[in-house]
């Protein structure tokens, strides 16, 4: 039994020392998010979305304001050319965009060193021509300034506010999202 | 039972890259049947290489990318009675992500599995030689493992990288069987695992709260091994090879009770084991490579990858 506690205690200690494990031990789902106050400009809901200038695979350059005044709005997918972005790539490809023709959908690369990268991995993942328009975030630009990470779905209506960022889930919020579009 | 603390590594083949919604699980460790305790350690060392899309296409990652998680796995098994027993199996992780314009190190502790045996035998079940259908009959060794959400998960406020567990509680209900004829042995490992639901409010940033549950898992391993015995000077000690075939699947998992067909998962993988140990079995080393089967239809929705294996268990009378 002696050499039980002490397994026990090694444990305890372990987990003690790890802050962020207290939300997956006992998670809460009580809604932590922050008020936003209106008109300024950031990464979160109800926020005015941060403009950017990027390079698409093809090597044209993507400013968001130019986009968001010709789109109903537009939805930035990050991904790094992983199983879960593939998946839900093509969950939205195949489900989700054709139901929204006046929505501009961006997949954002963020792991790519250059365009030429970006569409070979585009090429090479059987995206090329697809609904989706390839970013490449080269300097990780649109990544840090939307604090996103794999799987983030972003969604700015035509008025520059964001509606959505969160991770992509099974699609059900993305298409709530997109049809309450103003 | 001779074999186990060589094969226990292939009892938690992993499934998810740490950059990518997985990583850090702890192995299962099954006490010897004249054993009182036993410590283990070992150290892995996964390389992942391309992926399984989810219609079983594989794919090769980027040129420029490299990604690999490194494990150091910590456990602990003690007898609690004649045919009980119970392990405790913590791993440290460590994430190393290199992609064409950036990379990431990140370490942390990964998931924690704690486990209950219970032995159908009371004697040790190995033969030396076949005699009658009697031998043939196996050892049944049936156990419950509870895993912890001890890593840090996608729901912790980081980013993929930074992820070394997945987050969730897992129940699985596990059989062993297994038969030693010397030189000869035969494993068959089945599990059956389910997620238990949560609450996430949090993401990188909190996020409107929902409810989301992982897919049933269930593995499958089945493993050959042939023992041989080497002499140093006047001590004697066992070498013995195994060869294992592994299957993991997991269902489709819910986001606030709908399905979430986005998830889902399954890859087959083959490993070999070089174990050394002492004629008695008090000291085992072994050195394992697992291998997934980098071709379509050997996996869907995953990450391929090589595992390297290098582990030391010390049992306790």
């Amino acid at each position: 039994m002696y050499s039980i506690k002490i397994a026990l205690c090694f444990l305890l200690i372990l987990i003690a020392g790890c802050g962020n494990v207290k939300n997956d031990l006992s998670p809460s789902g009580d809604d932590k998010r922050p008020s936003v106050e209106a008109g300024t400009t950031g990464p979160s809901v109800g926020q005015n979305a941060p403009d950017f200038t990027v390079s698409d695979s093809l090597g044209n350059s993507i400013t968001l304001s130019s986009v968001i005044a010709l789109h109903k709005g537009v939805v930035l997918y990050f991904t790094m050319w992983c199983p879960t972005c593939d998946s839900q790539m093509s969950y939205i490809l195949d489900n989700i965009i054709p139901a929204y023709p006046d929505v501009v959908f961006y997949a954002v690369d963020y792991v790519s060193a250059t365009f030429a990268d970006a569409r070979n991995a585009e090429v090479s993942n059987g995206f090329a021509g697809s609904g989706f328009i390839v970013l490449a975030d080269t300097a990780g630009t649109i990544l840090n300034t939307y604090n996103a990470t794999m799987g983030t779905t972003v969604v700015i209506d035509k008025n520059n506010i964001i509606q959505m960022n969160e991770n992509f889930k099974n699609g059900s919020r993305l298409q709530n999202v997109l049809g309450s579009l103003p | 039972m001779a074999l186990l603390g060589g094969a226990a590594c292939f009892f938690a083949p992993q499934a998810e890259a740490g950059s990518c919604c997985g990583g850090g699980a702890a192995v299962t460790l099954i006490l010897p049947k004249d054993a009182s305790a036993m410590i283990d350690t070992s150290l892995d060392v996964e390389r992942y290489d391309g992926f399984w899309t989810k219609d079983g296409k594989y794919l090769r990652d980027q040129p420029g990318t490299d990604m690999s998680q490194y494990r150091l796995n910590l456990g602990y098994a003690v007898r609690l009675a004649r045919r009980w027993q119970a392990s405790v199996s913590v791993p440290y992780v460590w994430n190393v992500n290199i992609y064409p314009n950036t990379s990431s190190r990140v370490d942390g502790p990964g998931d924690t599995m704690f486990s209950l045996w219970y032995e159908a035998f009371d004697a040790t079940m190995c033969r030396l030689r076949y005699v009658e259908i009697s031998d043939l009959k196996p050892a049944a060794t049936f156990g419950l493992s509870l895993t912890v959400p001890t890593g840090v998960s996608p729901y912790d406020g980081v980013k993929s990288d930074d992820i070394t567990g997945r987050g969730f509680y897992r129940l699985d209900g596990n059989v062993l069987l297994d038969k030693t004829i010397y030189p000869l042995s035969a494993s068959l490992f089945l599990s059956y695992g389910r997620y238990f639901e949560r609450p996430v409010n949090r993401e990188v940033d909190y996020v409107q709260p929902y409810r989301k549950r992982l897919g049933d898992r269930a593995v499958g391993t089945l493993a050959l091994s042939y023992e041989t015995f080497i002499d140093y000077s006047k001590f004697r000690n066992r070498l013995t090879y195994t060869a294992a075939l592994s299957e993991v699947w997991e269902g489709e998992g819910t986001i606030n009770g709908d399905r979430d067909t986005t998830s889902g998962l399954r890859k087959t993988s083959v490993a070999g084991t070089i174990a050394w140990s002492t004629l008695e079995r008090r000291w085992i080393v072994r050195l394992t490579w697992s291998h997934s089967i980098m071709r379509d239809g050997w996996g869907d929705n995953t990450v391929a990858s090589d595992i390297y294996s290098l582990g030391v268990t010390h049992v306790f009378n």
